[in-house]
């Protein structure tokens, strides 16, 4: 295990600053001094320099974080991946209701007081869009070139799914919630109309009108959208205007064509039938570092910090090796943790010679998967977990 | 005289810090002022100002013939910036000048070849050209 004393400089509370602010509430004036600070520092450690958006795609827009921002636990909403199929109409607050309709006994028209009236959950989890590392994907694959960002945490909160159908009196026949959001597609491309698991949706799907303690921005979804912890941004419905329990999945390209991944892994560049693939659920185990020297000195210790997360709730263990595999050593933990939430993790690395060092990470998740060292590759690109591995010059 | 100064100067100074105190609305819309100035010098300060808006830099398709076909056929859905970052074999860019005729891409059928061929000299299985642009954190 890894010293977590390092770990200060990255924000929230640690054990340190706590032990410090705890001794501080002794003396009224260092009290006062102490509040002081914590009131104005800043929302999140992340530097001024690396406040930033990398731009994919003026319009629709499609920006991925850089990974030396997604540093911090919760990932601040002006510096959280932005993803469009096409330019989107934002509904209005006033007039925007939430129809439910389908397998229920009473159809409802909520409206967003109405939702905000309903019990209040709040669930800290991560949102990775389906696509992202698709550059990495060889041989190439079209489609929006995500490399390591279009990933983050952040606190949802709103209404479970389950509450509001339990309102509507849903029917045992409902199978499959269809979800339907009020972007509306240009020329003849077919709606992004989609649908998840019933189980899934009722266990743990929020419809979510807050982010990270903030109105939920336009951007993501305003001003609601569907939240389902351990699954790829897909099912992440955004801008919600119906939710629709019924017998049957949801048909259309975005089901029977798109968001699908192998049964089986095939050979690398040779496309599948859609009815060879299954649709993209679950996240992948998965490890990035977010931070590393470009170079270091023999014997002196360098701390690599980074992030991990899975489609099962928790991460186990992440491991770093120097060595091309030969060997790991587990990284530390950090102990902020909420179902399908990412864990920081840091790993107190000794240069062991001069030369290039390639350090890479691999996560292993609650049920014991471990990510692979070269994701499956399939014709669309999605839920790439490879190995990240990081180069570092080490000089005597 | 000069304990009569003194005593003016002391009742003035009383006075104006009672008027302040006394009037609450102005000492609010001053303290309101300097905390609404304090936010806004913070959210300047917070990224680099001299960062694109996110969604105001929109890359152009190369010259060349093939340019007007591929700007008629493209951007009425989505920015030259989605095609600048594929690297596509020409099978790859047939099937997907194919999937967005269907979808309603204005190309007429003689040319579908011409703009295919386009795209593949530019942005082919080699192209490296794409770079994303640093953009200012988004904002709402």
């Amino acid at each position: 295990m890894q010293d977590p004393a390092s770990t200060d400089s990255r924000g929230g509370w640690s054990r340190r600053a706590f032990l410090a602010a705890a001794g501080a509430t002794l003396l009224p004036a260092a009290a006062f001094a102490a509040v002081r600070k914590r009131a104005s520092a800043p929302a999140d450690p992340i530097g001024r320099d690396k406040r930033r958006m990398l731009q994919l795609n003026g319009y629709a827009i499609d920006a991925e974080t850089p990974l030396d921002a997604l540093t911090t636990y919760i990932t601040p909403n002006d510096l959280f991946f932005v993803r469009h199929h096409w330019n989107p109409m934002y509904p209005s607050p006033r007039t925007w209701r939430l129809a439910v309709d389908g397998e229920v006994s009473s159809p409802l028209a909520l409206t967003i007081a109405d939702l905000r009236r309903l019990p209040k959950t709040t669930v800290t989890c991560v949102l990775q869009c389906a696509g992202n590392g698709r550059a990495f994907h060889k041989p190439t694959v079209p489609g929006v070139q995500w490399r390591y960002g279009a990933v983050g945490n952040a606190r949802w909160t709103g209404v479970r799914v389950a509450d509001i159908l339990q309102r509507a009196g849903l029917k045992a026949s409902a199978r499959h919630l269809h979800t339907f959001g009020s972007d509306r597609p240009p020329g003849k491309v077919p709606a992004f109309n989609r649908s998840l698991e019933m189980e899934k949706a009722l266990a743990d799907a929020v419809v979510a009108y807050e982010m990270n303690g903030q109105t939920l921005p336009p951007l993501h979804g305003a001003p609601a959208r569907l939240v389902v912890p351990g699954w790829a941004g897909d099912h992440w419905m955004k801008w919600l205007v119906r939710l629709s329990p019924q017998p049957e999945e949801q048909k259309g390209f975005y089901m029977d064509t798109a968001y699908r991944y192998p049964d089986k892994p095939g050979e690398p560049g040779v496309a599948l039938q859609p009815s060879e693939m299954h649709p993209v659920t679950e996240l992948f185990v998965k490890s990035n570092v977010t931070e590393a020297p470009a170079s270091a000195k023999v014997g002196r210790i360098e701390t690599i910090r980074g992030f991990a997360f899975s489609g099962a709730p928790d991460i186990a263990r992440v491991e770093v090796t120097d060595n091309g595999g030969a060997t790991w050593k587990e990284a530390w933990l950090d102990p902020q943790h909420d179902a399908w939430a990412w864990r920081l993790w840091s790993f107190r690395w000794t240069p062991p010679a001069a030369g290039k060092a390639t350090l890479m990470a691999r996560a292993t998740d609650s049920r014991g998967t471990v990510q692979p060292k070269d994701a499956v590759w399939n014709q669309s690109g999605y839920l790439y977990n490879g190995w990240h591995s990081v180069g570092i010059e080490v000089t005597a | 005289m000069r304990r009569g100064a003194l005593l003016a100067l002391l009742a003035f100074g009383a006075f104006v810090a009672f008027s302040f105190l006394a009037d609450p609305v102005a000492s609010a819309k001053a303290s309101k002022k300097s905390r609404k100035g304090k936010a806004k010098s913070a959210a300047v300060a917070n990224f680099d100002t001299k960062l694109p808006v996110l969604g105001t830099r929109l890359s152009e398709f190369p010259a060349g013939p093939g340019k007007a076909l591929a700007d008629q056929a493209c951007l009425n859905c989505h920015s030259a910036d989605m095609v600048w970052q594929q690297h596509l074999t020409e099978k790859q860019w047939t099937a997907n000048v194919t999937k967005m005729i269907g979808w309603g891409a204005e190309i007429p059928d003689a040319q579908k070849d011409a703009l295919v061929a386009y795209l593949v000299a530019n942005f082919g299985p080699e192209n490296t050209k794409f770079a994303p642009v640093v953009s200012r954190p988004v904002g709402r």
